[in-house]
């Protein structure tokens, strides 16, 4: 046994050896993100902003997750769907509410969670800016979130690390190859 | 790990007044719109998050195109970096998830070598070819499991990170981190041990 520990010491030992990178990589780096906007987001809110008010077709999406019989579906409902029996929308923090927006019902199915949050480019993906609600008894969390016309990714994170995206959605993957569910809203 | 004071290079040792800045410091300085400060985190994480590609990977050049996704995307993301004090550990998030995607992208790994300048260099020259010999073929049992066995193992032995930190890293629940970890220590004890054997 512990000639078997020395082998896996020995290759741990051999793995933590240094790797130099050819330094070149800096300047290819520079290179590549010198055609790039500044990450100030400033400029970037300001294109978003002009590209949201265009008008564009409604693809709510994935209304088709609500049927299917997984443990874990997500949809999202649309604005009509909010002036239900549900109420008063649960608190959205950290969202800017503007003069289009829609008011957009996220829900999704997990009765085994102890919470869930959503997180998606109108939240800045904060964990916890947008806590999801619990309908009593049937498993289903929700939040209302209003939204301007545009594209936005989304996901829902399941007591706090685990990350749900949706296989009816389309799909956009994040910088951290995460592949995110996308909502588009459509203009006035 | 891979938090800024650990950064601190030897000459700071040596004078208390010489201090590197913080990685908040120079993140902020990029955010401000010191494009070119960004070159100075690329610097100071080059090389160390550059192993663990290389090892994730086993392939220098995919390595290398690995990491200039990597910091390419974290310099696109940077305002959504919430911690600018721990950016290396963020920017680190990212380049595991990149690995998988390389990895991904490979159909099947052409040989094994990888050659650390530094390591070599160090090493005495009578135990240079025994030396190289060990690490092909600990690279080569490396490379022999499945990947999220290796992924696993390297955050864990090789990185240090927590189960905890794997877990953020990885998206994996910890009792899956720790059977992976297990199973990537089982294989790589029999296939150094029948390597020595054989």
């Amino acid at each position: 046994m512990a000639e078997h520990d020395d082998t896996i010491a020995r290759a741990v030992q051999a793995l933590k050896e240094p790797v130099r990178i050819d330094p070149s990589l800096t300047s290819r780096v520079m290179s590549e993100i010198e055609a790039l906007p500044m990450p100030d987001g400033t400029a970037g809110r300001a294109t978003v902003l002009e590209w949201l008010r265009r008008p564009r077709t409604i693809r709510l999406s994935p209304l088709g997750g609500l049927a299917m019989a997984a443990g874990l579906t997500a949809v999202v409902l649309a604005g009509s769907w909010f002036a239900g029996p549900r109420g008063t929308p649960a608190p959205v923090q950290g969202i800017a509410t503007a003069q289009f927006t829609q008011p957009i019902q996220f829900v999704l199915v997990a009765p085994e969670a102890g919470s869930v949050t959503l997180v998606g480019d109108f939240n800045d993906w904060n964990l916890t800016a947008t806590p999801m609600e619990k309908e009593a008894g049937d498993g289903v969390w929700w939040v209302t979130v209003p939204l301007e016309p545009g594209r936005y990714r989304y996901s829902f994170v399941v007591d706090g690390t685990t990350w749900l995206g949706d296989p009816n959605a389309p799909t956009l993957e994040d910088e951290f190859g995460r592949s995110n569910a996308v909502v588009t809203i459509g203009g006035a | 790990m891979f938090g800024s004071d650990c950064d601190v290079g030897p000459r700071a040792r040596v004078s208390h007044s010489v201090r590197e800045d913080t990685d908040g410091l120079l993140v902020r300085r990029v955010l401000a719109g010191e494009r070119q400060v960004y070159a100075r985190l690329v610097e100071r994480y080059r090389d160390r998050l550059g192993r663990y590609a290389v090892r994730m990977l086993g392939d220098v050049a995919d390595a290398e195109d690995a990491l200039q996704d990597t910091f390419v995307r974290g310099y696109r993301s940077l305002a959504r970096c919430t911690d600018p004090e721990r950016f290396g550990a963020w920017l680190f998030g990212i380049l595991v998830n990149r690995c998988r995607t390389y990895a991904a992208k490979r159909t099947r790994r052409q040989k094994l070598v990888v050659t650390d300048d530094i390591a070599v260099a160090s090493a005495s020259v009578e135990h240079t070819e025994d030396r190289d010999a060990s690490r092909e073929a600990i690279m080569w049992a490396l490379d022999q499991l499945p990947e999220e066995q290796r992924e696993a193992f390297l955050l864990k032995h090789v990185e240090e990170l927590s189960y905890e930190e794997m877990q953020q890293v990885t998206g994996t629940r910890i009792p899956a981190l720790k059977m992976r970890v297990f199973r990537a220590r089982e294989e790589l004890r029999r296939l150094l041990t029948e390597t020595v054997r054989g």
